[in-house]
């Protein structure tokens, strides 16, 4: 069976240091699949080199059955997956609507139009602040952003780098609400979290990784009561 | 005081700052989006100069069709000045690298070494002296406004400023590339996550900076009336300026300070020996790095 997204072996190397050492992991079509970690595992690095913004070095990312290896961002982006990375990198000295505007990348007229009307229908909040800069939404505000943004380049496949990292609690809730939304629409996620609990009850398989390499992997419900898992990241330490 | 001679040294004073204002509009574009001094920017000035006057000099074709010449050659000297100076420093993607001063300085000097090159070549080929644009072709006629007199060459190349500004930012704020060029400057790792091909961005905002550089060396050529190998020197160091004054990444500032720098050194010659008025730049250099380091216009620190 092939998934949407399939990754084998990956190696990814920065100067001399190795920093991915072999990851496969799977993301069936329309699932929504988390990857665990603490700080500094590589979670980013493999977000970074699926959208093709890392080189890789070893291993092969397939989308489809296709294979996507060190193809250019916007070449991945066009294909169908699309990325709301860490930091989320919105243009913070152009207007909300901009952004959504180049998230929507080539595509125009009324398709754009309702796409436009769409996003803005799951996030009210950016409607109001269409014409402000992004620059000065708030955090969460900024998150809801650049979700929209990436949802604007219609995905088969949304890579979210730790959206709730640094929310407050109301707004981590609000996230996650809404990474069940987006799976509804058929779009498949691969979800990078620190906040295990929460991306267990909304993943349908986990992966947990350690210094670049997968160590631990299987349905969420499962991992959810592993105790090596409870331990780790369920435990008294909450990122 | 207010005399007519003041007054023209006024008007003289604003064409002169509108040369720089042309050169200064590609230079902080390019910078925009790299976040880089492109030092070979008064060199493609200079290119666009020659290449016109030799245009001129052949065939001497009516001036639309040297403009549209010399727009050509600003365009393939942008596109080979970032393959060649620029591209090669990009593919650098771990943290050591992208952080490391001596990455930034080797770009900085690759741009130097392109245009110290190309100003050599010029020297070779066409010689190290002025080269006088055929006279007909000058844009030196004189024109008699009551007691202030201008020359056609100011009326053109106030004409190219207005019109450079306002292409400019229809092309920023009207126009799919134009976006693109924006959320470059702005952000470019996000640029690339919403799928923009930042390498052609980057060689289209070249390419745009430098067919403005090169018209700029060819009207001003024509309004002075003649070409040196050496002739982006000067200009390209007040365009800098003014760039630095108005933010660095300010189009609008950078044009409002060039401006005010050629005014600033027309005035300087009522007060100031010849020489001492070249100091003018420098000292508002100074002045402005170290009372006003984010530029006159406080901390806009938008880019492009
Ligand atoms: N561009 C880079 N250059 C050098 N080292 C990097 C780069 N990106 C990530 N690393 C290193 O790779 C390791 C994993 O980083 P990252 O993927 O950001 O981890 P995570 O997202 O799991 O916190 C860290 O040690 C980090 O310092
Ligand atoms: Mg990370």
């Amino acid at each position: 069976m092939t998934h949407l997204l399939e990754i084998r072996d990956l190696r990814v190397t920065m100067g001399p240091q190795p920093i991915l050492q072999g990851v496969s992991l799977d993301v069936p079509a329309g699932g929504i699949v988390t990857v665990l970690g603490s700080n500094g595992v590589g979670k980013t690095t493999l977000m970074r080199a699926i959208s093709g913004v890392y080189k890789v070095g070893g291993g092969e990312i397939r989308l489809d059955g296709t294979p996507i290896t060190n193809r250019t961002t916007h070449d991945i982006v066009r294909l169908g997956v699309c990325q709301a990375p860490e930091g989320r990198q919105i243009f913070s000295s152009m207007t909300v609507l901009e952004n959504l505007r180049l998230g929507a990348g080539p595509r125009g007229g009324r398709e754009y139009e309702q796409d436009l009307e769409r996003m803005l229908g799951l996030f009210p909040r950016l409607r109001e602040r269409l014409s402000q800069k992004a620059g000065s939404l708030s955090g969460g505000e900024q998150q809801m952003l650049c979700v929209g943004r990436a949802l604007m380049g219609r995905p088969r496949l949304l890579l979210m780098d730790e959206p709730s990292l640094g929310l407050a609690p109301k707004l981590v809730r609000q996230i996650f609400d809404l990474v069940a939304t987006i799976r509804e629409t058929g779009t498949a996620i691969l979800l990078v979290e620190q906040n295990a609990k929460a991306a267990l009850r909304v993943a349908d398989q986990a992966y947990v990784m350690e210094s670049g390499r997968i160590v631990l992997q299987g349905p969420a419900t499962e991992l959810a009561e592993d105790p090596r898992i409870r331990a780790a990241y369920l435990g008294g330490h909450v990122h | 005081m207010f005399d007519a001679f003041f007054v023209q040294q006024l008007v003289n004073g604003f064409s002169v700052g509108l040369v720089y204002a042309l050169i200064a509009i590609g230079f902080t574009l390019i910078f925009g989006v790299l976040n880089v001094v492109n030092f070979a920017h008064g060199e493609v000035y200079m290119v666009g100069a020659y290449a016109g006057v030799v245009l001129i000099t052949a065939w001497a074709p009516p001036l639309i069709a040297v403009v549209l010449f010399v727009m050509a050659v600003g365009a393939v000297a942008g596109f080979g000045l970032e393959r060649l100076a620029f591209k090669p420093f990009r593919r650098f993607q771990d943290e050591a690298s992208l952080k490391s001063k001596a990455m930034r300085e080797a770009t900085l000097l690759s741009s130097l070494a392109v245009s110290i090159i190309v100003r050599e070549v010029v020297e070779k080929v066409f010689g190290g002296a002025m080269r006088p644009v055929p006279f007909e072709s000058q844009l030196t006629d004189p024109v008699q406004i009551g007691e202030l007199s201008f020359s056609t060459g100011q009326f053109v190349i106030f004409g190219a400023a207005v019109a450079m500004f306002a292409g400019l930012q229809f092309l920023l704020y009207r126009t799919r590339i134009g976006l693109s060029i924006r959320a470059v400057a702005n952000n470019p790792l996000g640029a690339k996550y919403v799928g923009i091909d930042t390498d052609r961005t980057i060689i289209a905002t070249f390419v745009v900076g430098s067919v403005m550089g090169a018209v700029a060396g060819i009207l001003v050529a024509l309004y002075y009336g003649s070409v040196f190998p050496t002739m982006g020197f000067a200009p390209g160091v007040k365009a800098f300026v003014a760039m630095v004054m108005g933010g660095l990444s300010s189009i609008p500032g950078a044009v409002i300070c060039a401006i005010f720098l050629g005014l600033a050194e027309a005035v300087a010659t009522e007060f100031l020996a010849q020489g001492w008025s070249e100091m003018i730049a420098y000292g508002f250099l100074l002045l402005t790095l170290i009372f006003f380091p984010t530029g006159l216009f406080g901390g806009a620190r938008d880019r492009v």
